[in-house]
């Protein structure tokens, strides 16, 4: 009886000592911040800085400041426009193939009867592989001599014997099949998980009313599926216009310079040049591009496929 | 969509076109597994041989001449403690957004922003901050500096974190919050409503993201590469080792590359349910 008593008492009998949820959300998400605010923004204040000095590590390091000097050398320069071109041009080709393969991977699949679940565990495997290893294991693979490729082109009797990494002609395509092979599995998948989380009425509605399946498509599933296609071709770009680990194992910005991107240029002037100067400016310029685009077309997205989850 | 009934050659044509995609999907993994099994006399011929006398010298090679299982150690040593920091520091973050939403999504917003930073543009200021710290007492005591982990633990955590949030936020959301008022009317303050009630309910959630940031970590090739020369060397970057004057060891590269897929592969087959969740940072739900 006692100890009964004692316990009921116990939760009226501590004095709660509470703060204000406000002040509660901001303690816990306190430790994360101070990380993302440190080493994303001290980073890019450096990077700030750097691109208004002089910075040649082979002679002297970080040296006196000359304001604009180095963005006026870089926007001027015809080698960082042409990487500049290639990366576009790259990014452009790599999406439109990966969108139109993984969209229609996507309804293969969606229209399957069996062995769908299988069919999706095998198609996502890519996804696991490191891009910069299996990129140098398909530098075998494209082997014009024991590329296991040519032996099946030329075992289909065809009279071609392509040079995948070495003609001027193909690097970017030999760069594209690759990139394609790595990531169509995640747009396929995507918008395979937009597809059958549309609803089923209006699509039935529509049968009864005897619309043709172009109909259907063109008035209820491509608008419907609109927002999930939108995230899926804005993630890509961004990861396409960053692309560095393949342009670095697979191709090595080669044939030629018909494969060296903005990335591996950033990456060949700071670090094999040591114009850190340069880079920097490169960097800040290419990261400025990246998060403007990016940021301008992700956020109503992004905040309206959060509400549409969070009403589930 | 509709649910038509299909004639029976439609169907077959569906079914060759899967079966021609998974076998472009899958072939080159396959090939790269049955490359590290093959001896070296199988390896650089024309044709290529399908059926060969499987053997385990290149693993041998790679993890006894190449010093491949440093490159292991240092990848799991690094892939698991950055991960731990992200785990724990981005489940508070995401608790918190997912409940109270502070900053009114602006703040969720810019570290979104973070994720987009290209990778490169933050690899070089970090370069020449490590290059710095690398050199001062605190740098060695820490392992902090170029060709320590420390350098690579704080770069994995700093790429991860804004994932992590994002993708915890969504299911944190998922925990139905009467739960929370029913405990603290039983007495339970904030802390222990977080830690009696949410924690055990988002642990699905937690492994999931504990496993992309992971898989990430130990994928992960720009920062290991800039940041690292030798003794801290990851398995991604170290894989290039086969690439000898002398021409390149595709054996052995098959081999390192295998060792640093496969666990990859079993990972990815765990995540499925959640694959589209994880790569959409929990916008799209699978």
């Amino acid at each position: 009886m006692e100890s009964a008593v004692i316990e009921n008492t116990k939760p009226a009998m501590k004095k709660r000592k509470t703060i204000s949820d406000g002040k509660y959300a901001i303690l816990l998400i306190a430790p994360a911040m101070v990380i993302i605010l440190f080493f994303a923004l001290v980073p890019l204040f450096y990077a700030t800085s750097v691109s208004f000095r002089h910075a040649d590590l082979t002679m002297g390091g970080l040296q006196g400041w000359v304001g604009l000097d180095n963005y006026r050398t870089v926007l001027h320069e015809t080698k960082f426009w042409s990487t500049v071109k290639t990366t576009l041009e790259f990014t452009f080709f790599a999406i439109i193939v990966e969108m139109t393969l993984g969209i229609f991977i996507a309804f293969l699949i969606y229209g399957a009867t069996w062995g769908k679940g299988w069919i999706r565990s095998l198609v996502i495997l890519p996804l696991a592989m490191a891009p910069a290893v299996t990129g140098l294991f398909w530098r075998y693979l494209y082997d014009t001599q024991f590329g296991v490729f040519n032996y099946f082109i030329s075992a289909l009797g065809l009279p071609w014997h392509p040079n995948w990494l070495g003609d001027i002609k193909l690097g970017m395509i030999s760069l594209i099949i690759f990139d394609t092979w790595l990531w169509v599995p995640f747009v396929a998948l995507i918008v395979l998980a937009g597809l059958q989380s549309l609803p089923k009425e209006p699509f039935e509605a529509a049968e009864l009313d005897g619309a043709s399946t172009f109909q259907v498509l063109r008035t209820l599933t491509a608008p419907m599926l609109a927002p999930v296609l939108t995230l899926v071709f804005i993630l890509r770009t961004i990861d396409l216009l960053r692309l560095y680990d393949s342009v670095a194992t697979l191709t090595r910005s080669g044939p030629g310079d018909t494969t060296e991107t903005m990335t591996y240029y950033l990456y060949r002037q700071g670090l094999v040049f040591f114009r850190m100067d340069y880079a920097s400016t490169m960097a800040l310029l290419f990261m400025f591009a990246v998060i403007v685009a990016s940021g301008f077309a992700l956020r109503p997205l992004l905040s309206r496929l959060a509400k549409r989850a969070g009403a589930r | 969509m509709l649910q038509q009934k299909e004639s029976k050659a439609f169907v077959i044509l569906r079914y060759t076109i899967i079966a021609l995609i998974l076998v472009a999907i899958l072939f080159p993994i396959v090939w790269l597994i049955l490359t590290s099994f093959k001896p070296a006399e199988d390896i650089m011929v024309s044709p290529p041989h399908f059926f060969f006398k499987p053997t385990l010298d290149n693993y041998i090679y790679a993890l006894q001449k190449a010093n491949f299982l440093m490159f292991i150690k240092n990848t799991l040593l690094v892939a698991i403690i950055s991960t731990t920091f992200v785990v724990v520091l981005s489940s508070l973050a995401a608790y918190s957004f997912a409940r109270y939403n502070p900053g009114g999504g602006n703040v969720l917003f810019f570290i979104l922003t973070t994720k987009m930073f290209p990778a490169i543009a933050v690899v070089l200021p970090y370069f020449l901050i490590f290059k710095e710290i690398g050199n001062t007492g605190i740098g060695n005591f820490l392992q902090i500096g170029l060709d320590k982990p420390g350098a690579l633990i704080i770069s994995y955590t700093m790429f991860n974190l804004p994932f992590a949030i994002w993708l915890m936020v969504s299911f944190f959301q998922d925990i139905p919050r009467e739960l929370e008022d029913s405990a603290r009317l039983d007495g339970y303050n904030r802390l222990q409503v977080l830690r009696k009630v949410v924690l055990p309910l988002a642990m699905p959630g937690i492994a999931v993201t504990a496993i992309f940031c992971l898989i990430f970590a130990w994928n992960e090739f720009l920062f290991a590469y800039v940041l690292t020369r030798d003794a801290a060397r990851t398995i991604t970057v170290g894989v290039e080792s086969f690439f000898t004057l002398r021409g390149i060891l595709w054996g052995p590269v098959a081999a390192a590359a295998t060792i640093s897929v496969v666990p990859m592969l079993i990972f990815v087959l765990i995540l499925q349910r959640y694959m589209v969740r994880g790569l959409t940072f929990g916008a799209v739900r699978g």
